[in-house]
């Protein structure tokens, strides 16, 4: 009796067991990413990650224990990761170089942008990871539809959605075999943007010109606002409202005569700890506004229409989410959403 | 014809052309108010101009009315000083130094400035205190005193400084990049490249109360020059032989073109070829004494600042090229001509 | 104005290129200044127009100290012909000589009848006159040589100096200049190398050796045999010329 009760246990156990690895990933794992085979034999231990908002992702997946160097920082990490991210190695809060890189001896190197890890990268290229046997993921929001080869911020030929950060955490989830985890987060962040869309129902149609200021090199000159198919183009689509710039290039260099001749109804303006040009403090870009003769003109100056988002909402990363709701609430407290 | 009445037809003619010049430079100033990044009807730019100077009370839009005004006025009255600051210089420093290559920035002026620019960009240096212009200037400042102390030490033939500033101005370039590299991303790279590359974009009147008076009182300050500079032609024992204290005068001139170049490169970024190719220009069309080039010098400059400017903001539709490209693609076939037409003549 | 220079010394750096010169000039005489190259000519030339400072010893032109005068003052009176000048300036002979007015115009004053004669007369006496409106790069080294002469000219000067005028000149012009020099009633300090010009054209000559005078006076005073061989390195025999009643230097070569 006891010995068919101990093989029943046995395999009860055992169905258990299967149950779960039913989701699990097989491996060898071989995914395309950025047009690039890569294939992965059991999942990475050790990673080296280029770019805040790919390290965010990793965090948010629970592989903080993974991670033995980070690289790229534009501000402080989000404050529920600030304990283990305070763990981590800190390779630089800019570029890293490959050695260093290489030298934390990882198995996988995660990068947010195609200009540190890619053809012209300048940390290193892909295919000199590879012929040290290190794997690397690129985030998919800078290679789909995105051209790089000019160095800058690079040219989006097709509107940035939350599906390209979407792919990524499915992918890394797969990679790292932890499928759940991917799928939760997945679901909550796009609760999240369902609820900011519902939030100000009203304002869809509305078709609300909207402009996204990021920063200037001299406040008075020619400002650096998020193109037609950036990741602020996608929240403004996601709400309704419509961009006023129409250039492919993610960032360009706009002239006021041309901002404020679209009379922008809104003006987002970015948040961040650095300063390094004098137009990256925002109180110096509100004064700018309401000074100058021609922008304090314009239609959102005059009803203050300003809101403040952290400027790393309007990079493509999960922190998009943040940068609908935060314009979400800016348009429902305007009152622009009826 | 006797040398006397021969001189003044010369000066009938010379009146003629003066005027000429300064219609066409408030032609040009007409035009790059006119012309921008957005379609404004020429009927609402005068409009808009005929409000602010005369106090009329035309109808127009607040927007148009300050984009014509307090945008495109004062970025082309800035283009026209700084434009024949640029030249004015050239044509000085060609004089003393005795050196037809010689302009504005051989002396370290416009290295210094992207470095004393980029410390504040990039490192953060002073910020708070020190905006991108103060920072510029202060570098400009530093790199021309470091110039002008080796080229005492060395002796101080026109070959020498220039040699000095050769020796200045890489320094400084290579402080530059080596701040680029080592600490811009790529979106400050791309920025101080557009910087290096001179723009007019963020102009406003607060830099033409500086601009115009710097550009006048540099004029005037080098016209009181003239004799020294004509004197110049044979080097500086036989400019001392001809009664010129040469080195007052090399301290007074070098300081103010220091001073005006400094101050354009702080306020618009460094813009290249203006201020050697005007000159030549200026000396063929008026003759190399002093007395006409001058003035010919700056309103040519101003002329072709402005005329840069415009083409800038209209030859790539919803783009502005920097303008130090614009000057340079015009600047050097227009040098080439004019080294083509001197050889003919000579 | 006469011109005193009394022990006056001149180094560069460590060199002592001119060692206690004391020399005269009467007014309205030329003095020719010889001497091996290196000898310091062209250096005393430059300190008694205050080109150069003296380190020591009094230069002056008539009752005045050069170092009490003002540049502008100095240049009036003196006037001073380098040996070599150029530029690239694209100027006219005319240009060249207008320059040699410089000291006399002030900033504000305009170009008067006298300026103009000054000018004039200065291209007639060099006979550059017809060729007043060429470019200076088309002359040729002996012409402008002559333009420069004419610029110094036009300085109505009181006192010229002139380091080695006839360098490149022909024969013609060699012996125009030097004659139009000793009859301008103007006292001047000429270098030289052709001691047979020196002898035929100056009233007074002074021979330097390393920065110091060896022989000075009248010209068949100081040209003899033994000065020539010791000073110059080579031999020579001095007679008194039929032609022209001065002295004449033959060269011995063996």
């Amino acid at each position: 009796m006891r010995q068919i009760l101990a093989t029943m246990t046995c395999a009860f156990g055992l169905a258990g067991l299967a149950a779960p690895s039913l989701a699990a990933t097989r491996y060898p794992l071989t995914i395309t990413n950025c047009g690039q085979p890569v294939t992965f034999q059991k999942a990475p231990a050790k990673i080296v990650s280029i770019g805040q908002g790919m390290t965010e992702v990793l965090f948010s997946l629970g592989l903080a224990d993974k991670i033995t160097g980070t690289a790229v920082w534009v501000g402080p990490v989000l404050p529920q990761y600030a304990e283990a991210n305070s763990k981590i190695k800190r390779l630089a809060d800019n570029d890293p170089s490959f050695e260093s890189v290489v030298g934390q001896e990882p198995d996988l190197v995660a990068a947010e942008f195609e200009w540190h890890v890619g053809a012209q990268g300048s940390v290193g290229k892909r295919e000199q990871f590879a012929d040290l046997g290190i794997n690397t993921y690129l985030a998919p929001a800078d290679c789909v539809a995105k051209v790089n080869t000019d160095g800058g911020d690079g040219v989006r030929k097709e509107l940035f959605t939350m599906d390209l950060i979407y792919q990524e955490i499915a992918e890394l989830s797969e990679i790292f075999d932890v499928k759940e985890r991917g799928d939760a987060l997945i679901a909550q962040l796009k609760r999240r943007e369902a609820d900011a869309v519902a939030s100000i129902s009203g304002a869809s149609g509305k078709n609300l010109p909207v402009v996204f200021w990021f920063s200037s090199k001299d406040v008075n000159g020619d400002a650096f606002i998020a193109g037609k198919n950036s990741a602020p183009a996608y929240i403004l689509k996601t709400i309704g409202a419509r961009n006023v710039v129409t250039t492919e290039e993610e960032w360009p260099l706009v002239g006021w005569e041309t901002i404020a001749e679209a009379n922008p109804q809104v003006i987002v303006i970015a948040t961040m700890d650095r300063r390094r040009y004098a137009a990256d403090d925002p109180k110096v870009k509100v004064d700018f506004l309401e000074n100058d003769p021609v922008t304090r003109e314009l239609h959102a100056v005059r009803n203050k229409h300003f809101v403040m988002m952290d400027a790393q909402s309007m990079n493509p990363t999960i922190r998009t989410i943040d940068g609908i709701e935060t314009l979400a609430n800016g348009i429902k407290s305007f009152g622009l959403s009826q | 014809m006797s040398a006397i009445s021969a001189r003044k037809q010369g000066w009938w003619a010379l009146a003629a052309l003066t005027v000429a010049a300064f219609l066409f430079l408030g032609l040009m100033v007409s035009l790059a108010v006119s012309i921008g990044e957005i379609a404004i009807p020429l009927a609402t730019t005068a409009e808009a101009v005929l409000n602010r100077l005369f106090g009329t009370d035309f109808e127009l839009s607040r927007i148009h009315q300050g984009i014509v005004w307090d945008y495109r006025l004062s970025r082309a009255l800035v283009a026209a000083s700084a434009g024949a600051s640029l030249s004015l210089c050239g044509a000085i420093l060609q004089a003393l130094l005795r050196n037809p290559l010689a302009e504005p920035y051989v002396l370290g002026i416009s290295a210094g400035a992207s470095t004393g620019a980029v410390c504040v960009m990039i490192l953060g240096f002073g910020y708070g205190v020190l905006g991108l212009s103060s920072g510029a200037f202060i570098g400009a400042v530093i790199a021309f005193l470091l110039v002008g102390f080796l080229a005492t030490g060395v002796g101080g033939t026109g070959e020498r400084i220039i040699l000095c500033g050769v020796a200045g101005s890489q320094l400084f370039n290579a402080l530059t990049s080596y701040v680029v590299t080592t600490s811009a991303n790529a979106e400050q790279a791309r920025g101080i490249l557009f910087w290096l590359l001179g723009s007019l974009s963020g102009v406003r009147w607060p830099d033409v109360y500086l601009s115009v008076p710097i550009a006048l009182i540099g004029f005037i300050i080098c016209m009181a020059h003239v004799r020294a500079l004509d004197a110049f032609a044979f080097g500086t024992d036989a400019a001392a032989s001809l009664g010129i204290s040469v080195r007052r005068v090399q301290i007074v001139l070098f300081g103010t073109t220091a001073a005006m170049t400094a101050s354009v490169v702080s306020m618009v970024g460094s813009i290249g070829f203006v201020g050697l190719v005007i000159p030549h220009a200026a000396r063929f069309l008026v003759g190399p004494a002093h007395g006409r080039l001058l003035p010919a010098t700056a309103l040519g400059g101003a002329i072709f600042m402005v005329g840069a400017d415009i083409v800038s903001r209209i030859i790539i539709p919803q783009q502005i090229l920097p303008i130090g490209v614009v000057t340079a693609l015009f600047g050097a076939p227009a040098f080439a001509v004019i080294l083509y037409r001197v050889r003919r003549s000579a | 104005m006469s011109i005193r220079i009394d022990k006056v010394s001149f180094a560069a750096g460590d060199t002592v290129i001119v060692n206690g010169v004391s020399l005269a000039v009467e007014k309205g005489k030329v003095l020719g200044l010889l001497g091996p190259n290196g000898s310091g000519k062209s250096s005393l030339l430059r300190l008694i127009c205050r080109l150069r400072k003296a380190r020591s010893g009094f230069i002056r032109l008539g009752e005045d100290d050069i170092s009490s005068l003002s540049r502008a003052d100095l240049a009036r009176r003196v006037a001073f012909v380098e040996q070599q000048s150029a530029t690239d300036t694209q100027l006219t002979v005319r240009d060249v000589v207008r320059l040699g007015r410089t000291p006399h115009r002030g900033l504000l004053s305009s170009w008067g009848a006298a300026d103009d004669a000054a000018v004039e007369e200065a291209l007639l006496r060099v006979g550059m006159r017809e060729r007043a409106g060429q470019l200076w790069q088309t002359l040729s080294g002996g012409e402008r040589q002559r333009v420069h002469i004419a610029r110094s000219l036009a300085q109505s000067p009181s006192e010229l100096l002139l380091d080695e005028p006839t360098n490149h000149l022909d024969i013609q012009h060699q012996l125009d200049i030097l004659s139009l020099i000793s009859k301008l009633g103007i006292t001047s300090v000429v270098a030289l190398h052709d001691l047979n010009l020196a002898a035929m054209f100056c009233d007074s000559l002074a021979v330097l050796e390393k920065g110091e005078v060896v022989a000075s006076g009248a010209p068949e005073d100081v040209l003899t045999e033994d000065m020539i061989g010791r000073v110059f390195g080579v031999r020579a025999h001095v007679q008194k010329s039929a032609v022209h009643g001065r002295h004449h230097i033959q060269y011995v070569i063996d």
